[in-house]
């Protein structure tokens, strides 16, 4: 492995570039945020802002893009809907995150081959 | 003090099942930073500096192919534009933490995030439970990103299941919460738009952003409207 030359020193600029751009990107949100009074309507905007965003991640994880197509995983969506089954009924968080990981492997070695 | 143990303990737990999701991400990102020429210091340095799954993982798939300096700062700019909502959203449950705040925002990421605001929206804020969260996944992230970059690629996620970790706990997470209407409707626009924007541009990286803006004003319409009925 060849050490130095502009290819490493390339590296550690990205790496500088990087680190300084996520933590003000996640510093701005925190700080100037933090400082304001927000309003009612606000506040209950933030409020509802968890559920969307989470929705949207649990949906990236379901429906993968394989060849510019869109793809639903099984293993993870049935996963996620008996997690969300188990939750409803015994309201336990990590026996149900373990019972929804146990079925999606289920599913993913024996439904889908 | 017991109220500090069990808020420790809460935390812990609740971050056990996304720490190992998270360390299947970090081998891989090892592996994969050693593919992308990087030394093992600078693959460790990244992630002990940058603390981010996505921005980590694009940077690296990005080198591979070859992108420039440019390309790749774009795209991980663009990747962070989430953080500012998320920063936004937690910023009330951490304002107790005070000059700590500049610290604990660098621990804001999608999975910190999902803990410490459903952690605040049921029990205030909560500074010590980010934490807790926060720093468990900080070592997890940096412990199995120095392991991949070791080790190489002799770990399968998928065989262990390790990839339904997120998802599935994100899952666990949501549930509790949707138990009035305007979280409901929140809820059903976010993956009708999720849905949508992945069906037009898969795989793109604006669907988290542009779906966390849009879907609260249909809570927010909902819940306005039941009040003024």
């Amino acid at each position: 492995m060849s050490r130095g030359g502009p290819n490493m020193l390339n590296h550690w600029l990205l790496i500088g570039f990087l680190s300084v751009s996520t933590y003000l990107s996640r510093m701005i949100g925190v700080e100037i945020m933090a400082k304001r009074r927000m309003s009612s309507t606000v506040r209950l905007y933030f409020h509802y802002v968890p559920v969307g965003i989470i929705s949207a991640l649990i949906i990236k994880q379901i429906f993968i893009p394989t060849d510019g197509q869109l793809e639903i995983s099984f293993p993870v969506l049935i996963g996620c809907l008996s997690t969300a089954i188990t939750m409803k009924i015994i309201k336990m968080f990590l026996p149900s995150v373990v019972i929804g990981v146990m079925i999606g492997l289920f599913t993913r070695y024996f439904l889908i081959s | 003090m017991n109220e500090k143990k069990r808020t420790i303990k809460t935390g812990f737990a609740e971050a056990l099942p996304l720490a190992i999701a998270i360390a299947a991400y970090g081998l891989s990102y090892g592996v994969l930073a050693t593919q992308a020429k990087l030394s093992l210091l600078a693959a460790v340095v990244m992630s002990l500096l940058v603390f981010s799954g996505s921005v980590q993982l694009v940077t690296v798939a990005m080198l591979t192919a070859g992108a420039s300096l440019t390309s790749i700062l774009f795209t991980c700019v663009l990747l962070n534009l989430r953080n500012l909502l998320y920063g936004a959203a937690l910023a009330e449950g951490l304002t107790p933490a005070k000059k700590w705040r500049w610290l604990f925002s660098f621990g804001v990421s999608d999975e910190s995030f999902v803990l410490g605001s459903s952690r605040f929206q049921k029990y205030g804020p909560d500074p010590l439970y980010f934490a807790i969260v926060a720093g468990t996944f900080y070592l997890a992230w940096v412990f199995s990103s120095l392991i991949g970059a070791l080790i190489g690629n002799q770990i399968d996620p998928q065989k262990w299941g390790l990839d339904l970790a997120f998802p599935i706990t994100f899952a666990a997470l949501l549930i509790p919460s949707l138990t009035e209407k305007p979280v409901i409707a929140t809820a059903l626009t976010a993956t009708g738009i999720a849905i949508g924007l992945e069906y037009v541009m898969p795989g793109n990286e604006l669907t988290i952003m542009i779906t966390g803006v849009l879907s609260p004003l249909v809570g927010l319409y909902v819940k306005r409207r039941s009040q003024y009925a």
